[in-house]
């Protein structure tokens, strides 16, 4: 009955000092973090209540991002579930003294002491699994700070003690414990055979309250510290949160600036300048760095690593965010991001291939924030790499990168006899060149091999012809948000004016632009990538590869096609129909694709640090034996040409686009003759 | 034998002890800085919390000597 006594007063006090936890918990949320976001612009996240909630479930309860990879993975489910069963039991084990559930233990009780005891297993497991991976493996992008060590102890020094306080009541009851207690504590019993007891009842009373101080206390402070001070442990809360408050746009997609006539300034230069939900992310950040680990600027030895970038950003909000606050908005001088918080080199390192966010548990927007500021370098401080402004300088000339006339973008489909839309404008499809394809002598052999594709499988399309402009999208990631809107809307009017429904693209970069960014603007369209056409004229038999093409191909994901698009299995079902093609795949695929370095206008730029991002996937795909990298984007084309050069593989590799694959097992080549299509696969 | 087997199970309880102690100590001072605490007084900070360890150490060994039981293993 001593141990009645004892818990009735501890069911008590803890009731009174978790209700004074909840309460520091709110004070602090609110001062901490709530007034800091609301520092930032609005943003609307509260629609789509139900399909938030089922991420949010899906990502705790299930851990299906974070557990993507298997050691972390293991880790964090083992040391979530276990802490959920322990506190389940705990609860459960608390409330059954007062109910009379324990003398003697009925079912409630003893489940409840199983599942803590079990859970408590788990913990600890997870939590020796996280010690070895922080203090002995030691992965590169893994940052520890004082916090993250003073978690683990104190993690620790409360699941012993709970431990020994149930080990200590069991050695105190002594023999009338009933023998089956080994099956519903595990742990607890056999720790209660080597605890030493007081000889008489109301010194172990003492005893057990010593113990119950001692392991209760610290509990308690340990939820308070993490409501109150800045600690890893706080992602309990606001990963949670920045799960619900994700993005549900189209993945990828950016917001374009609206009121260019009266905005003050574009982009962000200081902190408050993003939305609040984009300094929610900064807190949510785990410092997890698996962003790092897949950043191919961050792996090619730039100076870029979003989980630092983050980490920077979300310093910087905690040491200006309060300054700000404190004074009236009119007297506010914020201290700008750039040159601070984040380097030149590092923000134009991004080749926004969205690595980072597909591998962030979190769902953290890296692109759309790093666009934000180059908005601010372009639209005000014009402040970017001189080729840089050659490339604008071009596009606004003449719609295209390379400044070649715009009045030669057709020139490629003259000897095609490919219809122009002001021809006819009765065609199902208008093929959407894009730039590569119209100047780029390695492109063009791409839009000929695709069109003779179509005109084969008897297709109804037409091309815009010098009707045509750049898609944007290059000027769009330089943060030249005015060009793109220009180059877009020009290209909607033009689309509209023929009444265009359904567009194909063989640039992943247009595709995205046309599917994604377009609809802001009004240009609604159906959008197919030309991978995509090829494998329905497949299946529907309406081309049929009869000509075997030998070799070892592996095929390069583009970014914009698989992360932003999810085009996975269209490009790799097309190659499995080729006869006598054999597919490798790099240890790099699917997601998890590596950018060939041209992503972000990284195209247009001078790579003057660190190794050169396509030689690494080049030598990837060397890796693999392949004798040809297939391809569905012409700049990853572009930028394995210039790989596989360096690497002085000319004489037996080739990148060759799918639709020149195709083409060439089309067989149709030596009937009908007609231009250099492709450049034929070594054997 | 009895002896030994005290001397091991205290020296189990201290270090359980001080694992608690020194995480209260790191978090208070963890808590103090994030608060906005100037962190030119980090040294002093960390002297204070090392003296109040020490002493706090000093009075648990005598405590567990003077108080802990000294009966069998309880089997």
């Amino acid at each position: 009955m001593y141990i009645m006594k004892i818990f009735l007063p501890v069911i008590i006090g803890s009731l009174v000092l978790c209700a004074g936890v909840v309460a520091l918990f709110v004070i602090a949320f609110r001062w901490q973090h709530y007034r800091l976001w609301r520092l930032g612009k609005e943003e609307d996240c509260f629609h789509q209540t139900a399909e938030r909630l089922k991420t949010l479930l899906a990502v705790v309860f299930a851990n299906f991002r974070i557990r993507k990879e298997f050691y972390p993975g293991t880790m964090h489910w083992l040391i979530f579930w276990g802490t959920l069963l322990l506190f389940l039991g705990k609860i459960a084990r608390l409330f059954s003294y007062p109910l009379g559930l324990t003398n003697p233990p009925q079912h409630v009780f003893l489940y409840a002491s199983f599942v803590s005891e079990i859970g408590g297993v788990l913990v600890l497991i997870g939590g020796c699994l996280a010690v070895i991976r922080r203090y002995v493996i030691r992965p590169s992008r893994l940052e520890t700070k004082p916090d993250n060590t003073l978690v683990f102890i104190w993690g620790a020094a409360i699941f012993i003690t709970g431990y020994l306080i149930k080990g200590f009541r069991m050695a105190a009851v002594g023999v009338t414990v009933p023998p089956d207690w080994f099956s519903w504590a595990p742990v607890s019993y056999p720790v209660s055979r080597f605890i030493l007891v007081l000889p008489t009842e109301p010194l172990n009373e003492l005893l057990i309250w010593h113990r119950v101080l001692i392991h209760a206390i610290p509990a308690l402070l340990l939820f308070a510290y993490i409501a109150a001070s800045r600690s890893p442990l706080q992602h309990l809360f606001l990963s949670p949160l920045n799960i619900f408050f994700r993005s549900l746009k189209p993945k990828g997609a950016l917001d374009p600036i609206h009121n260019f006539e009266d905005a003050e300034t574009f982009g962000v230069k200081e902190i408050s300048e993003f939305t609040w939900k984009q300094l929610l992310d900064l807190e949510a950040c785990t410092n997890c760095g698996r962003c790092q680990d897949v950043c191919p600027a961050h792996l090619s030895e730039k100076p870029l690593s979003p989980r630092r970038m983050t980490q920077n950003l979300k310093q910087h909000l905690w040491r200006e965010g309060p300054k700000l606050l404190s004074l009236p908005p009119e007297q506010r001088q914020p201290e700008p991001l750039m040159g601070t918080s984040v380097g030149e080199d590092e923000l134009w390192a991004c080749t926004t291939c969205m690595a980072c966010e597909e591998a962030c548990p979190v769902y953290i927007e890296q692109i759309r924030r790093n666009i934000d500021l180059r908005r601010y370098q372009v639209l005000v401080e014009t402040k970017f790499a001189p080729e840089v402004q050659l490339t604008l300088k071009n596009m606004e000339n003449n719609s295209n990168p390379w400044g070649i006339g715009a009045h030669l973008r057709a020139d490629w489909a003259k000897d095609l006899g490919i219809k122009t839309l002001a021809e006819d404008p009765h065609v199902e499809y208008l093929f959407y060149i894009g730039c590569s394809g119209s100047f780029d002598d390695r492109g063009k052999k791409v839009s000929v091999a695709f069109a003779k594709i179509l005109k084969a499988a008897g297709v109804s399309f037409g091309i815009l012809g010098t009707e045509e402009g750049c898609c944007g999208d290059s000027a769009m990631r330089i943060g030249n948000e005015y060009l793109y809107q220009t180059m877009a809307q020009a290209n909607i009017e033009v689309m509209k004016n023929y009444n265009v429904k359904k567009i194909i693209a063989t640039c992943p970069h247009g595709y995205n632009a046309i599917k994604k960014d377009y609809p802001h603007f009004g240009g609604e369209f159906e959008v197919y990538h030309h991978t995509e056409i090829i494998a329905d004229l497949i299946a529907k038999g309406k081309i049929t590869l009869k000509k075997p093409v030998a070799g070892l191909f592996t095929y390069h994901d583009s970014c914009f096609l698989g992360r932003y698009n999810a085009i996975y299995d269209q490009p790799r079902r097309i190659l499995e129909a080729v006869p006598g093609l054999k597919l490798t795949e790099m240890e790099r695929n699917l997601a998890k694709s590596f950018c060939c370095g041209a992503g972000g206008a990284r195209m247009w730029m001078d790579e003057h640090i660190g190794v050169r991002i396509n030689n690494m996937r080049t030598d990837q795909a060397i890796a693999t034996g392949a004798k040809t990298i297939a391809v569905g984007c012409p700049l990853c084309l572009t930028m394995f040409s210039d790989g596989i050069k360096d690497r002085k593989k000319e004489e037996t590799m080739a990148a060759l686009d799918i639709a020149e694959i195709v083409w060439k097992a089309m067989g149709l080549e030596e009937e009908k003759p007609a231009a250099d299509v492709c450049a034929a696969p070594p054997a | 034998m009895e002896t030994f087997t005290r001397v091991i199970a205290i020296v189990v309880e201290l270090a359980v002890l001080t694992a608690v102690f020194y995480s209260l100590f790191a978090g208070m001072t963890c808590e103090a800085f994030d608060c906005g605490l100037n962190q030119k007084y980090h040294k002093f900070i960390k002297l204070v919390m090392m003296i109040m360890g020490c002493l706090l150490l000093v009075f648990l060994v005598a405590h567990l000597i003077a108080f802990y039981p000294r009966l069998p293993i309880n089997v």
